[in-house]
């Protein structure tokens, strides 16, 4: 009895040194906090040739319109021009905010911005960190006009377009905006839009009333 | 940095729930090892006869606090992304005193309850039984509660944050208290009576 | 001539009664672990939880979502208006019990099983002192029970989940909780010493 108390008080007290030498040497440590990555460049590289980072807007439509949830899309513009407008469902993170934001590695994320400039370097700066859902919206907000909220529409059509441009035209509508003939390359951006898009049209939308971000069901972590 | 695994994208909900599952068994069997199955001998903890309830829950978070700032300095595990609740420092005040009366008067905490079910204590449905009246009777009384369960919000706030001092401080400060606390539950345990090693 | 050999019964064994199952793994049930072995083994699990899920372990969760549910099945219009059920109705992978936590207390189920089988302390009991009735035993379990579900969401978590989980990440609210949880039982302990003594 007495030696099997003798070794089983030396174990406790060596697990107390061990756990005293690691907490002691806990006070010389610096956690990294996550905005030191490395980067494997050629993976990247492929990764741009290949483009599957792209959104194109008429995607990113149809997904607003079904309601679709499985997206996150970032405006990545300051808080003034959100407000003015932004795309429906969108989410105002200012590109210094990227890093500390919310965004889970396992989410598909759109980024966008005014061009497309600012949301190709957030994509690379997202992508290097891990976040493999990462696409941008191709040709931005000014794509984003271009192509879904004032598409361009032939003055004359034939039957067999007008159904498919009935629907361009319904979607535009969806987001406030309407059809044009073909003018001058870059006359969209000058237009503005009616209001922040309301669904006035019957094509089954989310309720994606005044600005703001949907509501995400939020992943309960607590216990 | 790839950990933590799920919050890099390496498997998705549904296998998630598969971890979860698997965690619970690791959870649950070192629960019972130390004994936890049994209501007496949780309780026997705040009669000052047996302190392991004290000895495995803070070697417990020792073990894992050290883990995580570890693994966080080297690089592997990325903090930002641990879940940090926030405080709300009444409820959370409030809520404690009242499952420290709940736990000595009802015998298991709910986790404890749940291997106390499995390894054939008959009390112990009647204490899940119960927990689940009270998370009816709160949620049935929400939006009273409401008030006071949303009060004294502090955000996301950690001890280094509280007493302004390095995350490597407070662990180093922890790890000491932890380690003293021990040596005092011994001495607690020879003069108030025999810790139970039967069952 | 047949002899009738008495098989020799081991002291605990004497104290099962009729309907009480012993194992046959271990006649005597084996001592409990070295606490600080199963508290690292413990927070090992809840390290790999943090390392793999980046989160903690709980188990009050679990439960919230079985009476969430519950209240749905039976009065879904009332559930889904209330926002405390909602929040537990909305979560999980399609379905409010597919959550995280409820699978995980079902491990804890499995693990606690498997070690008190192997260990021979799996038996059909009541745990009570020697100067409790069972009926009185049963109502103080609810009751305490009652009282750790209302805790428990007031500090939205339990034991496991905010002093475990929220202490190991230094977690001020959870700290101030889990200090709050022994002042509390023991404040309480000497009144219901009868339960237990």
């Amino acid at each position: 009895m007495q030696a099997r108390w003798h070794i089983h008080w030396t174990m406790e007290r060596a697990l107390a040194v061990g756990a005293f030498a690691l907490g002691a040497l806990a006070m010389a440590g610096q956690p990294v906090r996550g905005h030191v990555v490395t980067i494997d460049t050629q993976e990247l590289a492929t990764l741009v040739e290949s483009n599957v980072d792209h959104v194109l807007p008429a995607d990113l439509a149809d997904s607003i319109i079904r309601g679709a949830s499985d997206y996150r899309l970032i405006d990545l513009r300051d808080e003034a021009a959100f407000a003015k407008y932004h795309i429906p469902t969108a989410e105002n993170v200012p590109i210094a905010q990227l890093t500390d934001s919310s965004l889970a590695r396992n989410e598909k994320i759109i980024l966008y911005s005014d061009g497309g400039i600012h949301a190709a370097q957030a994509w690379m700066l997202l992508r290097a960190q891990g976040y493999k859902g990462v696409t941008t919206l191709v040709g931005g907000l000014d794509g984003w006009k271009d192509n879904v909220v004032f598409p361009i529409v032939p003055t004359t059509l034939t039957p067999a377009q007008a159904s498919e441009f009935a629907r361009a035209l319904q979607v535009a509508q969806f987001f406030g905006g309407h059809g044009r003939t073909a003018t001058a390359a870059g006359e969209a951006a000058s237009l503005t839009i009616a209001a922040p898009a309301a669904p006035k049209v019957q094509v089954s939308g989310p309720a994606a009333g005044k600005g703001g971000p949907v509501a995400k069901k939020k992943k309960k972590e607590g216990c | 940095m790839n950990a933590p695994f799920f919050k890099f994208g390496a498997f998705g909900d549904e296998t998630s729930l598969l971890v979860a599952f698997v965690i619970g068994i690791g959870f649950g069997w070192f629960l019972e090892r130390a004994g936890f199955g049994s209501a007496k001998k949780l309780v026997s903890q705040f009669y000052l006869n047996d302190l392991a309830v004290f000895k495995v829950m803070f070697t417990a978070i020792v073990t894992a606090m050290l883990g995580i700032f570890y693994l966080g300095w080297l690089g592997v595990l990325d903090l930002n992304l641990l879940y940090l609740s926030d405080t709300n420092l009444w409820p959370q005040i409030v809520g404690g005193l009242v499952l420290g009366v709940g736990f000595v008067v009802g015998g298991y905490c709910p986790g404890t309850s749940m291997v106390a079910i499995a390894t054939g204590k008959i009390d112990a449905l009647f204490f899940v039984g119960g927990v689940m009246f009270g998370v009816l009777a709160i949620g049935e009384a929400f939006p009273l509660v409401r008030g006071f369960y949303e009060s004294g919000n502090l955000g996301r706030l950690t001890l280094p944050d509280v007493f302004h001092l390095s995350y490597g401080g407070v662990v180093f400060l922890v790890t000491l208290m932890a380690l003293a606390g021990f040596a005092g539950a011994g001495w607690v345990e020879r003069r108030f009576g025999g810790a139970a090693k039967e069952v | 001539m047949s002899t009738i050999v008495a098989p020799v019964i081991p002291a605990r064994a004497a104290e099962a009664r009729a309907g009480d199952r012993v194992h046959a793994v271990a006649r005597v049930p084996a001592e409990y672990m070295n606490p600080y072995l199963a508290g690292i083994g413990l927070g090992l699990v809840l390290l790999s939880a943090y390392v793999v899920m980046g989160r903690g372990l709980g188990a009050s969760g679990a439960l919230s979502s079985l009476v969430a549910w519950s209240v749905n099945v039976v009065a879904p219009s009332h559930a889904q208006a209330n926002e405390f059920y909602r929040g537990y109705l909305t979560s999980g992978v399609g379905h409010p019990l597919k959550e995280w936590l409820v699978f995980e207390v079902l491990g804890v189920m499995v693990g606690g099983f498997l070690s008190g089988h192997l260990a021979g302390r799996t038996r059909r009991m009541i745990e009570r002192g020697p100067n409790v009735s069972v009926r009185a035993r049963f109502g103080y379990a609810f009751v305490g029970g009652a009282l750790m579900g209302i805790g428990a969401k007031l500090a939205r978590g339990c034991t496991s989940g905010q002093a475990l989980s929220g202490g190991a990440v230094l977690n001020a609210g959870s700290w101030a909780f889990m200090l709050m949880v022994f002042a509390g039982a023991y404040a309480m302990a000497w009144a219901v010493r009868r339960q237990w003594r």
